[in-house]
């Protein structure tokens, strides 16, 4: 939900909302290649590979990082405040982009894991419970990229 | 031994501003509206400009959103890739 102050506020439940909202961090965390040198791996030999690796790569994985502790710690806290039941997780202007970028890595690292393609070519019905589980996530990451992108990084 | 240093300099110049372009890659996850606000906020562009490489990179599967000087053509991909989209650097030409 939009907040007066030009940010977004998540309404969890209940305990259940609170694990949806931590699998962030963890569908992020990939378990075989990270962001950074995927990212890393499309600068080409002639265009300094070696380079990118040693001084750019270690510097994107680092903000990545920040970005996700940032995150976890915010929803750590948010649920903490509210004992793992119902209550509400602010996220303000200043914080959005840290947001969008986490929601961005978890969805990028399941995409990566699963393939899923574009979404409009896909049945859940025809993937097995853990994909499904995976993609509805990865639906869920983007809901929320799309609220902020419309109601938070692009005002008026 | 000052005349030689100078003629190396002169030659790594020249390399240097050989022009380079900066390369976005289509990919399933970025959404077309964060693509378009990364490029205006990182290039300036008017939106417009924006969503028109944007538009190419849905379609095309890439897009030239930027050609000049190596250094700065680097710190564009830098920018970008903080930004998370497949971003690559190659010759122009």
């Amino acid at each position: 939900m939009p907040t007066l102050e030009g940010g977004l506020r998540i309404d969890a439940e209940d305990a259940s909302d609170w694990e949806l909202l931590r699998s962030v961090v963890g569908d992020a965390i990939h378990p075989k290649i990270d962001l950074a040198s995927r990212l890393g791996g499309l600068i080409s030999e002639e265009a300094g590979a070696e380079d990118w690796q040693e001084f750019v790569v270690p510097d994107l994985r680092e903000s990545f990082n920040d970005e996700l502790n940032q995150v976890g710690a915010a929803i750590e806290a948010a649920a903490y405040h509210a004992k793992g039941d119902a209550g509400a997780l602010w996220i303000t202007p200043d914080d959005v982009f840290q947001w969008y970028s986490s929601l961005n890595q978890a969805r990028l690292a399941l995409e990566d894991h699963f393939h899923f393609g574009p979404s409009d070519n896909i049945s859940p019905d025809s993937l097995s419970p853990h994909k499904r589980a995976a993609f509805f996530r990865s639906k869920f990451y983007c809901a929320i990229q799309s609220l902020l992108l419309e109601y938070v990084m692009v005002r008026p | 031994m000052a005349d030689t240093e100078t003629l190396q300099q002169t030659k790594e110049t020249t390399a240097l501003d050989l022009p380079w372009s900066v390369i976005v890659h289509d990919d399933p996850v970025n959404l077309m509206g964060y693509v378009t606000l990364i490029l205006m906020k990182i290039f300036g562009y008017d939106e417009k400009k924006a969503a028109v490489l944007m538009m190419q990179v849905h379609k095309l599967g890439k897009s030239v959103v930027w050609t000049g000087e190596r250094e700065k053509a680097e710190f564009y991909v830098q920018q970008l890739q903080a930004h998370q989209l497949k971003t690559s650097l190659e010759k122009a030409g």
